[in-house]
């Protein structure tokens, strides 16, 4: 009976102590902690938190230190005369309903203030970024730039980026824990949030979640954010707006594929002509070296989708590119009616695409919603089975003969494990 | 059925209720005592359905990237876990209580509607059992608790998951309202002579709170239920996205009844504290009125608070103020009853049980979900929090540091008067250790993994985030739950055949439960009692701890004249018919009546799995039978 005190103080302790340990631990410890002011909007909630953690505390600490002084004071002894009866007192529950009020005033008041802050319309001129909610990835779109990517934000550090928050199917809910709190995706609804990331932010990366529970794979929607200078990111962005240009070969392979076309108008393919897009820089991306260890994805691979890595030295990204915009084979490969690869002939548009644009697709350091590093092998595993590689996905089985959850059976049109090679191959120069 | 204080007149009694024992006797009690055991075996028994869930679901999370069970299955398990822990458990372990002991401490024979009572066990059974089965054949409800619409419409979920969701809680819901109804007849009709509502025990008290916040509280989630309802099966657009519905339709609707909801469950477990801790500090409440208007506070204020649960959808800073504001607010009716608590021991002698020792943990631990309750009541600071595993650790605090561990509480209290027999207080310190030690290695480090950025209902999560210790502390935390769980139930079981050594009152308490026998004779009262003040147990056996109080008739002697001797403790065990008190005769209706509703919910599956051919006829068929019953059960007699 007595020991019951010891224990009850346990987690008084805990909480000190672990409280002293968080804020002496790095990032690295804590990598995804909500305790930073990297935005302006993060530094306002922290400065309600501190002041409702620091008054929650003294309360929670006076008050379980008084139940503690009881308990150990008035335990029952044998024999111990009649306890003093007493049915209330006027002027001690006076002072127990008002002192409430004066701990609540001053979280209130900053509560109040901040909330009316950080909800006023953003400044003008802010960088504009859409934000779509998709079963399970994210879209991002920054219109006045003609952008729309995916799973990867790059936002410049220094300069107020507006987000307009919207779905395409369920509720979800936008999440960067170490750069602001969170704001729902909700249908028919626009939801708008606003912050500015410190202009003294390094180049850095952060990972963001789904928080809205939104289906089978809610776990696996997933996204990171780049914070980098404004010079690297109109670097990044001149080039994301260009058109799928590949690499040099392929640019050329199409020109004269196109000019071909012009020869022998019988034969013309359905797929229009692409622009001879100029070979320019490849523009700034974040540097892999940068992504630090817990926003490279170790989702292990599931052991039923089976696919031999020495194939995908033999990919040949010509090969892979008539394969999948060959109408044809939109049996098979089909990826151009669920993606928009801009360039390529376009069955779907951004608004109804039910994938992420592939157009830069090469550029960015993850796939699936920020569940598989982007490499060779993962892109031919996700290709080959992404039924099994991501629950409830809507993208199809296309590996031939491989077992679609979706199908309930075996895929009989689809693709040889060459063929996705060669896929994977053209993707990867989607630089 | 006795209606008032009236000295029963000798009945003509028929076939009386006399059968004490054998399944048919439970199968068609009307009487609120058995009753009230059977919400308690059921609801227990549903405690280890929810605790095998909340097992494999910290299993699952463990260790990153876990394999233990899939998407789909963690998605049905975390959705039937908080399901079951609400609507199976800690709800019907509420009813079980209010069945047993309101009418005892009111000084009542039964409740006012007895059949309807066993309709309503029998609703909440069948009820149970239906929206639980699905689990064993993976079609379980997988879309959260509180079932967000668009994600529970047909495009978004096809298949029968949800609609086991939609009609097991409608099904649940008339158990509740029924029951309501009942309760606060009963409350309001049927108190002994001189049980003013200002002497009215302090559970009956919060539990008459509570019969009017369901009555509140469901009608809201009836209607977005129907709206779900007739969307899925009639196409109806409710919540059709392409019609242009808004989603925060449901929201709002949902936690319209969704915040009142909190305090339904975490009411009665006030009221049982209320009773432990002045038993076992020898002294009497603190503050009764300031408990009693503080526990009404919180019932009207918890119904203008839900959009707290709605921060992040966007309503604008001046509706997020206002909630913000409203939430904190129900800090301080809450923040005055742990000081009364306090208050109620300070001073005292006291006696450290099993049952006081959950009493007082249940204060430490509340406080705990009240102080971080107050930091999410801020919306700035909510936006980090909401949908956290910090809002889990919070809501796990309040239901089962308040809640469960308060109602365990109360389970090792009135097990005597209940069954004749004591719980080992030996195996119920191991219980309250386990259990006290594990909820605490559970729910603490969630505190942090919330705060460090994990997000709640993934059913995995990356390595390197930095919650993998957090995560590993809390699933050793439920081994601990679970052996806790595991003495409990070798505990109950052993007593429930054990030696019936308890006597009337066998810690010494001040309410009227305790002046009849235990267990109670099936009319409880062989002689109506004569109240006269909060206490009347005292007044007699302890006249010394009531002298001094206010509320007491002052003239002690006074007062043992007007109870008389056979109030003193009552001993008589003789049946309602050797004493020509008239008692509701046992039917079967009831259980039919129940029976039948519930097939009538089930038919509209049928829709979906079958033809609507078979489903119209299940469904005529099965009115046909509900009508039946129905007919059959107003058209005999009560008594």
């Amino acid at each position: 009976m007595n020991r019951t005190p010891t224990l009850r103080l346990g987690p008084t302790l805990m909480l000190v102590g672990a409280m002293l340990a968080l804020a002496a631990c790095s990032t690295q410890t804590y990598p995804n902690s909500t305790f930073t002011s990297h935005t302006d909007l993060n530094a306002d909630i922290n400065a309600v938190w501190n002041r409702v953690f620091v008054l929650g505390m003294a309360v929670f600490v006076i008050v379980e230190l008084l139940l503690f002084y009881v308990i150990v004071r008035y335990r029952g002894k044998p024999g111990a005369p009649m306890p003093k009866q007493v049915h209330g007192n006027h002027t001690i529950e006076m002072i127990w309903t008002a002192s409430p009020i004066l701990i609540l005033i001053p979280i209130i008041v900053p509560t109040v203030k901040t909330t009316f802050k950080t909800q006023a319309p953003a400044a003008a001129g802010s960088l504009q970024v859409e934000v779509y909610g998709h079963q399970w990835w994210w879209e991002f779109r920054y219109p006045e730039l003609g952008i729309v990517t995916a799973n990867e934000l790059y936002i410049p550090t220094g300069k107020t980026v507006n987000f307009t928050l919207q779905t395409r199917d369920v509720v979800h809910s936008f999440w960067t824990p170490r750069l602001a709190g969170k704001r729902d995706l909700i249908t028919n609804k626009v939801n708008h949030m606003w912050y500015t990331p410190d202009p003294a932010l390094a180049e850095d990366v952060f990972n963001g979640f789904c928080a809205e529970y939104c289906g089978t794979s809610h776990a696996n929607m997933r996204f990171r954010v780049y914070t980098v200078s404004q010079q690297d990111f109109d670097s990044w962005a001149r080039h994301q707006k260009t058109e799928a240009i590949g690499s040099p070969a392929l640019a050329a392979a199409r020109v004269a594929a196109d000019s071909a076309a012009r020869r022998a108008p019988a034969r013309a393919s359905v797929i229009p002509a692409a622009a001879p897009a100029p070979v320019e820089d490849a523009g700034y991306v974040f540097p892999a070296g940068k992504m630090g260890a817990h926003t490279v994805p170790k989702t292990p691979m599931p052991a039923s989708v089976k696919f031999d890595d020495a194939l995908l030295a033999q990919g040949d990204a010509a090969r892979g590119r008539t394969l999948i915009t060959t109408p044809a084979n939109l049996g098979k490969a089909g990826c151009l009616t669920c993606h928009v690869i801009k360039g390529e002939q376009a069955y779907v548009n951004d608004d109804v695409a039910r994938g992420p644009n592939l157009t830069h697709v090469a550029s960015r350091h993850t796939i699936a919603g920020g569940i598989y590093p982007l490499d060779p092998s993962h892109l031919a595993h996700w290709i080959k089975n992404a039924q099994v590689m991501k629950p409830g996905t809507s993208m199809n089985t296309f590996g031939l003969g491989e077992y679609s959850p979706l199908l309930k059976g075996k895929v009989t049109v689809g693709l040889t494990d060459a063929e996705i090679a060669d896929v994977v191959a053209y993707l990867l120069t989607l630089k | 059925m006795a209606s008032s204080a009236a000295p029963a007149p000798a009945f003509a009694a028929a076939p009386a209720a006399t059968g004490q024992s054998g399944l048919w006797s439970w199968l068609t009690t009307v009487d609120h005592k058995r009753i009230g055991m059977l919400y308690l075996w059921t609801s227990l028994a549903f405690l280890f359905v929810g605790g095998t869930e909340a097992f494999i679901l910290r299993l699952q999370l463990a260790h990153p990237n876990g394999q233990v069970v899939s998407a789909e299955v963690y998605n049905q398990l975390f959705t039937m876990h908080g399901t079951t822990m609400i609507f199976l458990v800690v709800m019907p372990l509420s009813a079980a209580f209010f069945n047993f002991l309101i009418p005892l401490q009111i000084g009542a024979r039964d409740v006012a509607f007895p059949r309807l009572n066993a309709f309503s066990y029998w609703v909440y059974l069948f009820g149970g059992i239906f929206i639980t089965l699905p689990v064993f054949f993976n079609v379980a409800p997988d879309a959260g608790w509180f079932g967000y619409a668009p994600l529970t419409t047909n495009q978004f979920s096809p298949g029968i998951h949800i609609d086991f969701w939609v009609l097991g809680l409608q099904i649940l819901g008339v158990s509740s309202l029924a029951a309501a109804v009942n309760f606060i007849t009963t409350i309001i009709h049927m108190r002994a002579p001189g049980m003013s509502m200002a002497r009215m025990p302090m559970f009956t008290w919060m539990s008459f709170v509570v019969q009017f916040m369901l009555v509140l509280a469901f009608p809201a989630i009836t209607i977005a239920l129907f709206f779900l309802q007739f969307d899925r099966f009639f196409g109806t657009q409710f919540y059709e996205l392409a019609a242009g519905a808004d989603p925060l339709l449901w929201q709002h609707l949902f936690w319209i009844f969704g915040h009142p909801e909190v305090y339904i469950l975490v009411l009665p477990t006030f009221g049982l504290v209320s009773e432990i801790t002045p038993t076992f500090s020898e002294k009497p409440l603190f503050g009764y009125n300031v408990m009693v208007f503080s526990g009404i506070l919180i019932g009207f204020l918890g119904f203008g608070v839900w959009a707290h649960h709605m921060f992040a959808v966007g309503m604008g800073a001046t509706a997020d103020t206002i909630f913000g504001i409203g939430t904190m607010l129900i800090g301080i009716p809450t923040g005055i009853k742990i000081f009364n608590w306090i208050a109620t021991m300070w001073g005292g002698n006291l006696r450290f049980t099993v049952a006081m020792k959950f009493a007082i943990a249940f204060v430490a631990l509340f406080l705990i979900g009240g102080v971080s309750g107050v930091m999410h009541a801020s919306p700035p600071t909510d936006l980090q929090q909401t949908d956290t595993y910090f809002i889990v650790a919070h809501f796990h605090y309040v239901l089962f540091g308040g809640s469960v561990m308060g109602i365990m509480g109360g389970i090792y209290h009135y097990f005597p008067k209940m069954t004749g027999r004591f719980l080992s207080e030996k195996l119920g310190n191991w219980h309250f250790w386990m259990f006290f030690i594990g909820m605490n290695l559970t729910f603490f480090p969630m505190h942090f993994s919330g705060m460090l950025g994990m997000p709640r209902r993934v059913y995995t999560y990356d390595a390197g985030q930095g919650w993998d210790t957090f995560n590993l502390i809390s699933t050793i935390g439920v081994v601990f739950q679970g052996i806790g769980l595991f003495v409990f139930a070798y505990n109950f079981l052993k007593s429930w055949k054990g030696e019936k050594n308890a006597p009337g009152d066998p810690w010494s308490a001040g309410t009227l439960e305790w002046s009849i026998p235990s267990p109670p004779p099936e009319y409880n009262f062989a002689q109506l009692p004569i109240v006269t003040s909060r206490y009347p147990l005292w007044d007699i056996k302890h006249p010394e701890r009531t002298a001094e109080l206010r509320h007491s008739d002052p003239d002690t002697a006074v007062v043992a004249e007007a109870h008389g001797v056979p109030m003193l403790e009552q001993t008589e065990t003789r049946t309602a018919k050797a004493l020509g008190i008239p008692m509701p005769f046992p039917t079967i209706k009831p259980l039919f009546a129940a029976l039948f509703m519930v097939m009538l919910f089930a038919s509209l599956i049928f829709l979906h799995t079958a033809s609507l051919q078979v489903a119209v006829v299940s469904m005529i068929g099965t009115t046909l039978l509900f009508i039946g019953a129905v007919y059959s059960w107003l058209t005999s007699p009560l008594e």
